[in-house]
């Protein structure tokens, strides 16, 4: 399967990153809830034709439905913008809200895997062939409706962490991708301190005009 | 932000000083308390901006004042960001409670709530989300 070596990045990159980021690399490439592997990998594709700002949907070449591509560019290049009629316009034009939820995720999820490899100095991530077979269209049950645009997670520490639960998949896609780049876990350790941690989040969430 | 500005209490950093939030939106400069501060913001503007010269000179200084190891845990700590904040914005989740309540008394101060406008959560409102889509 054709991953990035991250042994050859200019930067040392930990055998943990490296493997939770060919993990989602290849997860990216199977079958999720709502899309196949195929669409999941067309998704990324189309979040990279984006980040460009050189090419329009009609132009990529991409299989997607412009709804999906018009979602795509939102969360890709605009997510400081969106709003409530942003979110139900693509709502209205037919795209279930789930496959919404694991879009959202396999784009935020290749903005992580991206950035943090271009970041260190290596080219774009090739991306693995698509794995074959169908989305298996599970959602939870176990959701609220607690002021955001959907559904989120009946109990949770933070509205983040509950935040794509509507589709366990995608939760479980993102925070793959995320897990090494905050205090996650117990054990999580950076060789920058606390508070040099805090200050990129919290720069980055402002560049990116995020409130959260 | 809340993070941020308890983060001192999670090192030993006695006498350091709380870290100053206002650098963080531009509403003041310099390192903000924070070892290397103002290199690392510029360092985590330019990932989240996808500026890869601009990275590629950052990278280069962080590495010699901070180390190899350090700017690459600086990197994965701003891509990491540039996923999350598109999640949040994605789904429009509102803010904790606790969080808010926690952060009300500089949220306004140093501007972060401009990036909250009640529109974002109004039907109604469109005028952003149009913009957004085009």
């Amino acid at each position: 399967m054709n991953v990035p070596d991250y042994a050859t990045a200019p930067l040392p990159v930990s055998p943990e990153t490296a493997a939770a980021h060919q993990k989602t690399l290849r997860s990216l490439a199977k079958p999720g809830a709502w899309w196949s592997g195929a669409d999941r990998l067309a998704i990324v594709r189309e979040a990279r034709a984006a980040a460009t700002g050189e090419r329009t949907a009609s132009e990529s070449g991409s299989s997607l439905p412009p709804v999906v591509i018009t979602a795509i560019h939102g969360i890709r290049n605009d997510s400081g913008r969106l709003t409530r009629r942003w979110f139900d316009d693509i709502i209205d034009m037919g795209m279930p809200r789930e496959a919404y939820v694991e879009l959202a995720a396999v784009v935020a999820s290749s903005v992580v895997v991206d950035t943090y490899a271009q970041g260190v100095g290596l080219p774009l991530p090739a991306l693995p062939e698509a794995v074959a077979g169908s989305p298996s269209f599970e959602k939870s049950d176990d959701v609220v409706e607690a002021g955001a645009w959907l559904p989120i997670a009946r109990q949770g520490r933070a509205n983040i962490l509950r935040s794509l639960s509507l589709v366990p998949a995608a939760s479980h896609l993102f925070f793959g991708a995320f897990n090494r780049s905050y205090y996650m876990r117990p054990d999580a350790e950076f060789r920058i301190d606390h508070r040099q941690v805090e200050l990129i989040a919290s720069r980055v969430s402002a560049v990116n005009e995020c409130f959260y | 932000m809340v993070a941020l500005r308890d983060s001192a209490k999670k090192e030993n950093t006695a006498g350091a000083g709380r870290p100053d939030l206002g650098v963080v939106t531009g509403h003041s400069s310099g390192d903000g308390n924070v070892p290397h501060g103002a290199l690392l913001i510029e360092l985590a503007e330019a990932v989240a901006r996808w500026h890869w010269d601009d990275v590629a000179r950052l990278r280069g200084e962080c590495e010699a004042k901070l180390g190899a190891d350090e700017t690459s845990d600086a990197i994965l700590v701003a891509a990491g960001f540039n996923g999350i904040t598109r999640v949040a914005d994605a789904i429009g989740i509102r803010l904790d409670q606790r969080t808010e309540d926690a952060s009300n008394d500089f949220r306004a101060e140093i501007g972060i709530d401009a990036f909250a406008p009640e529109k974002k959560w109004s039907a109604s409102a469109g005028a952003v989300a149009e913009d957004a889509a085009s």
